[in-house]
């Protein structure tokens, strides 16, 4: 502990080369933090996800919707306790910045199949009886000021959506969660609504399929079972379904961006690599223009394995600095990224989304790894040197 | 006993494959108490010698006896721990640590005790006095002289309080006046305080404040010339 003071004074000898050194520690922390705490929510979310729901689509993409008429048939099947039809609106209120997720529901069925969703009674009641009614989650009232009864107005950017003029939604309820993990920045509204907004501009109804049928099953071990019966009864059909759990739909929705696990680690490790390079690059300038201080210290009478520990200290310390002061800048971005345009849509699906103690841990100790890596080779060569050489060069 | 005793030393270094003879079977004995000066041209030796003598280096072959310690023969650990408590080294370009100030630098041998840190801090301040440098114990290297920085260097060689100090062309970088306040320093420290001094100079004027002066020649030492007695 005596010899700190001493460290520290030699990293602010040269500060503007320690202050490159840790802002970029830090940023390269920060970046492998907010990564590691994205994967980690898509990790938690198909972790947890309900192994009684079951997601039904099209059989080819997401983006084509599938006969109404499935619902029946679906909800005819042995195993099935709930079918809920649910389309992705992709409705934008005011500007694009301002995007929030909002699906059209059959409200009665899906919230029996949500009931994380926390919806007060008498709101509830009031959202059944309005087909303009808007059921909105905390957050997205937080965020844009809105309360019971307040009117806005939103239109797809689904072109089957669009249908020559805003949808005009009533606030009619705003939702909690019962569990920690609920996303209360969703927004659903009626789909009859959209059905009939539909139906009123082109006289038919071929746009207005369903986008999933959300079904829950009465025993979550036979979900599988389930799944398979639910495609096979359209096997032959014209539109086939692809039906799987909650949690390989959510991994599959991921999935669509490319193999994110990979691409993410990936760049965690090419800027560990790359801040590596730079923080030896430091330490061993740091040691090379202090060689005559080395041969000091060692004719004082330290010994070569204090004059190695106060060089590994010294980068353990950049290590120390830069990966603190880089997980807290990903705990504020983390924070915040729901606010942002975009980004919060994408990672707005993942509620909660915070810095856990695992991956503030882990990152940490990865700039702590790489303080060592980095001080190892300026380290021992302190370590190994012989103090009539190093004078001799001085 | 002897503060030192050379016996028989060779030391040969290799470049490629060429054997060089730097010290070619010295023996010199240094008394307790006694002042010494190594002179001789450059590449005569003189440095190695003192660096042996330090323990910084070890002989080709003979043996190094400082304080009774065959030096040779200690591991490097030992012989870090031998070389914080027997020997103050003096270098020519003083050789402080630039962002340590000076009470700092002086304290930085005593960080290897088990001194508190006000006993260090403390006895820092006390070799600043010795060397009258106590009003400049905050400020760093680049604030004072050379010859202010050279006697805070000699405040930290003789703040652990060793029998020996070793000093490497002490006056080398000096101007005139200020390489006169280092020898008297020097002088003080061999009277008053007894230390044992070998001191490697090119300088006549500072080799003439030694008891004795010893020339090395091509590694090989010539007979001393004495000048006094030693004041032991």
């Amino acid at each position: 502990m005596k010899y700190f003071p001493y460290v520290l004074k030699h990293l602010r000898r040269n500060w503007i080369r320690t202050l490159s050194t840790i802002a970029g520690m830090a940023v390269c922390i920060f970046l492998i933090c907010t990564l590691q705490t994205v994967l980690d929510a898509i990790r938690q979310t198909t972790e947890n996800a309900n192994p009684s729901r079951l997601i039904t689509r099209h059989a080819v993409s997401l983006v084509f919707n599938m006969p109404l008429a499935y619902k029946p048939r679906i909800q005819a099947l042995p195993g099935v306790k709930t079918v809920a039809t649910s389309n992705w609106f992709g409705g934008v209120y005011r500007d694009i910045k301002d995007f929030f997720p909002s699906f059209a529901v059959e409200a009665e069925d899906y919230f029996k199949i949500y009931p994380e969703y926390n919806i007060p009674p008498d709101q509830f009641r009031d959202y059944l009886q309005d087909m303009r009614g808007a059921l909105i989650g905390r957050d997205i009232a937080e965020k844009y000021g809105f309360k019971i009864g307040d009117v806005f107005q939103m239109e797809s950017m689904i072109p089957p959506y669009r249908v020559g003029r805003p949808f005009e939604f009533v606030v009619r309820g705003i939702y909690q969660g019962n569990s920690a993990g609920t996303n209360l920045g969703v927004m659903f509204f009626h789909y009859k609504y959209l059905y009939e907004s539909i139906q009123a501009r082109k006289g038919v109804g071929n746009y207005a399929g369903a986008g999933t049928f959300n079904v829950e099953v009465t025993n979550p071990n036979q979900a599988a079972a389930v799944a398979k019966a639910i495609d096979a009864n359209f096997e032959n059909s014209d539109v086939q379904t692809k039906t799987e759990s909650e949690g390989a739909f959510i991994a599959g929705f991921i999935a669509m961006t490319g193999n994110l696990v990979a691409l993410l680690n990936g760049i965690g490790l090419a800027v560990a690599f790359t801040i590596l390079l730079v923080t030896a690059n430091t330490m061993s300038m740091a040691v090379r223009e202090r060689r005559t201080e080395i041969a000091v210290l060692k004719t004082l009478g330290f010994p070569s394995t204090l004059v190695m520990s106060l060089v590994l200290i010294e980068a353990v310390a950049l290590g120390v600095l830069g990966g603190g002061l880089g997980v807290l800048m990903a705990e504020g971005l983390v924070a915040n990224l729901h606010k942002m345009p975009f980004m919060g849509l994408v990672l707005g699906q993942f509620p909660g989304l915070s810095v856990s103690p695992f991956v503030g841990t882990l990152t940490f100790s990865i700039a702590v790894a790489l303080g060592i890596a980095a001080g190892l080779i300026p380290a021992v060569g302190a370590y190994r040197s012989r103090i009539t050489d190093m004078l001799r060069q001085a | 006993m002897a503060a030192v005793d050379v016996q028989k030393v060779r030391k040969i270094y290799k470049r490629d494959a060429q054997d060089i003879v730097v010290l070619d079977g010295i023996d010199l004995r240094v008394p307790d108490g006694e002042f010494v000066a190594l002179m001789g041209p450059s590449g005569s030796g003189k440095t190695t010698l003192l660096n042996l003598i330090a323990g910084i280096d070890r002989p080709t072959s003979g043996t190094v006896l400082v304080a009774g310690t065959d030096v040779g023969q200690l591991s490097e650990g030992a012989l870090a721990r031998w070389r914080s408590r027997n020997v103050g080294f003096i270098f020519q370009f003083y050789n402080l640590i630039p962002v340590l100030t000076a009470a700092e630098n002086v304290e930085l041998p005593l960080l290897l005790t088990k001194l508190s840190k006000s006993q260090r801090r403390e006895r820092a301040l006390t070799a600043l006095k010795i060397v009258g440098l106590a009003d400049r114990a905050k400020h760093y290297p680049r604030q004072l002289s050379g010859g202010q920085e050279q006697r805070v260097a000699i405040a930290r060689a003789i703040v652990t309080d060793p029998a020996v100090l070793v000093a490497d062309e002490p006056t080398g970088d000096l101007d005139a006046k200020s390489a006169e306040d280092i020898l008297n320093l020097l002088e003080t420290l061999n009277r008053e305080f007894k230390k044992t001094i070998i001191m490697v100079t090119h300088d006549p004027r500072a080799s003439s404040r030694a008891h004795v002066e010893r020339h090395l020649e091509k590694g090989v030492l010539a007979n001393s010339s004495e000048r006094h007695e030693v004041t032991a």
